[in-house]
């Protein structure tokens, strides 16, 4: 189950840094590059707001997600990780 | 108004040296991507690690405009930081018009709440020169001109009434047109391509053939002479006839306009006549190319060869590359019998 889990993980993890690198047009970044749990804004990645905007719009078009609560966003948007981590958990639920 | 500095995208590279070598070297085959031969701009031109970060979000068509806009104002040697006596005027037939209809799609595909924010952004029109502004840092009138055939003479025209007004010392004037999906299909549809890839710029047909291309050039008009000078542009107008006489002039003929016999009234005057679509391919902002081969000429006192399969009414061309004494040169534009435009350069 656990073993299972953390498959999905993964490969949620890989998928999020293709979209990111394509649908953010971050040239000089491969989607190896980007750590799981290195911070997508402001001094890690360096993404901005507008980036921010985008990542609803690829979740909503991706996996069905919808992020309106910003508070909430700024917890999931913080790195690969806890966004990888929010998707799994609302893809199973639903 | 002077020309104080030229920047350039298309096919052959970026950069003024890309085009005088251009120009130098003649001809060179289109490539064939899809069903006709094109002169395209390569993915690899488009890249500036020194303008990354700031064009990071810059569609294609956005790209093109930054750099050639950059190059214009480097080349002037003119720094107007955080002024207002910078305009900037991008002249363009169809904008960006690759990344609108990839908006629209989006738009059908996923619903109007769920498109990017940064393609709805650059599928306005004026979203390049916003582009060329931010990065320059100007504080002065920024525009897009958008018209099918006349849209660089009539950039020109307004950098010409900025200046004369006093309202900028410099003004950033220039073209782009992108060749994406739709304008393909719409080439394809409407024009006489050319199987071989060769633009027959002299042969004042009515049904001429055409290459179509892509690019984006920039020229910075100054009020004063500066240290770089490529010459002075003395009028542009709309004209029956022509007054004066040129050492030279350069015609847009490509296919791109329709009817091309009106332009061989213009063996008459006797001057030598080049025409320079071969080498970047048929744009209806052509003309801007065009104009920045006249401008090179009279800098560097230099007629460029001209490429032509056949010349059946006798023009007198420019068969070779050669130093020549060049005061004046005009180009010209026809679309109908009734609209011709004139654009007068002077050493």
């Amino acid at each position: 189950m656990e073993e299972s889990k953390e498959k999905n993980l993964a490969e949620i993890r890989k998928l999020l840094k293709e979209l990111l690198v394509e649908n953010l047009s971050l040239e000089d970044i491969r989607p190896e590059d980007i750590k799981n749990d290195e911070i997508l804004f402001g001094d890690g990645l360096g993404l901005d707001s507008l980036d921010a905007v985008e990542i609803v719009v690829l979740l909503q078009r991706n996996f069905g997600l919808e992020v309106k609560d910003m508070k909430q966003g700024r917890e999931i948007f913080y790195s690969i990780d806890t966004l990888a981590r929010y998707i799994y958990e609302n893809k199973k639920a639903t | 108004m002077f020309i104080s500095g030229i920047g350039i995208v298309f096919t052959r590279g970026r950069g003024i040296d890309s085009f005088e070598n251009a120009l130098k070297e003649g001809w060179r085959a289109p490539s064939w991507t899809g069903s006709f031969p094109a002169y395209r701009v390569g993915q690899e031109i488009l890249i500036d690690a020194s303008l990354s970060k700031k064009i990071r979000r810059a569609d294609r068509f956005s790209r093109m405009a930054v750099l050639s806009a950059v190059d214009a104002y480097r080349d002037s040697g003119i720094t107007v930081n955080q002024s207002e006596n910078l305009g900037i005027i991008l002249a363009t037939a169809f904008g960006p018009h690759a990344t609108t209809f990839s908006f629209i799609d989006d738009i059908l595909d996923y619903s109007d709440a769920n498109v990017s924010p940064t393609k709805f952004s650059n599928s306005v029109h004026n979203a390049a020169a916003s582009y060329i502004s931010a990065i320059l840092d100007s504080r002065g009138p920024t525009v897009t001109v958008t018209q099918f055939k006349l849209a660089f003479q009539n950039a020109l025209i307004l950098a010409g009434s900025w200046i004369a007004e006093g309202r900028c010392d410099h003004v950033l004037c220039g073209c782009a047109d992108e060749l994406g999906t739709v304008m393909e299909y719409a080439c394809k549809m409407k024009l006489n391509i050319a199987k071989d890839g060769k633009i027959n710029p002299f042969a004042f047909s009515d049904s001429p053939v055409s290459v179509p291309g892509e690019g984006s050039v920039f020229i910075m008009l100054s009020k004063e002479k500066g240290s770089n000078n490529y010459g002075k542009v003395t009028e542009t107008s709309f004209f029956q006839n022509i007054t004066g006489k040129p050492d030279l002039f350069i015609i847009d003929t490509d296919g791109m306009s329709g009817n091309e016999k009106d332009y061989k009234d213009i063996i008459n005057y006797g001057s030598l006549i080049a025409g320079y679509s071969p080498v970047f391919g048929s744009m209806l902002t052509g003309s801007a190319l065009n104009f920045a081969a006249a401008a090179l000429m009279l800098k560097n006192q230099v007629a460029y060869k001209c490429i032509f399969q056949d010349n059946p009414f006798g023009a007198k061309l420019c068969a070779e590359t050669y130093a020549k004494n060049l005061d004046e040169i005009y180009c010209i534009k026809i679309c109908r019998p009734e609209i011709k435009t004139i654009v007068k350069l002077q050493k």
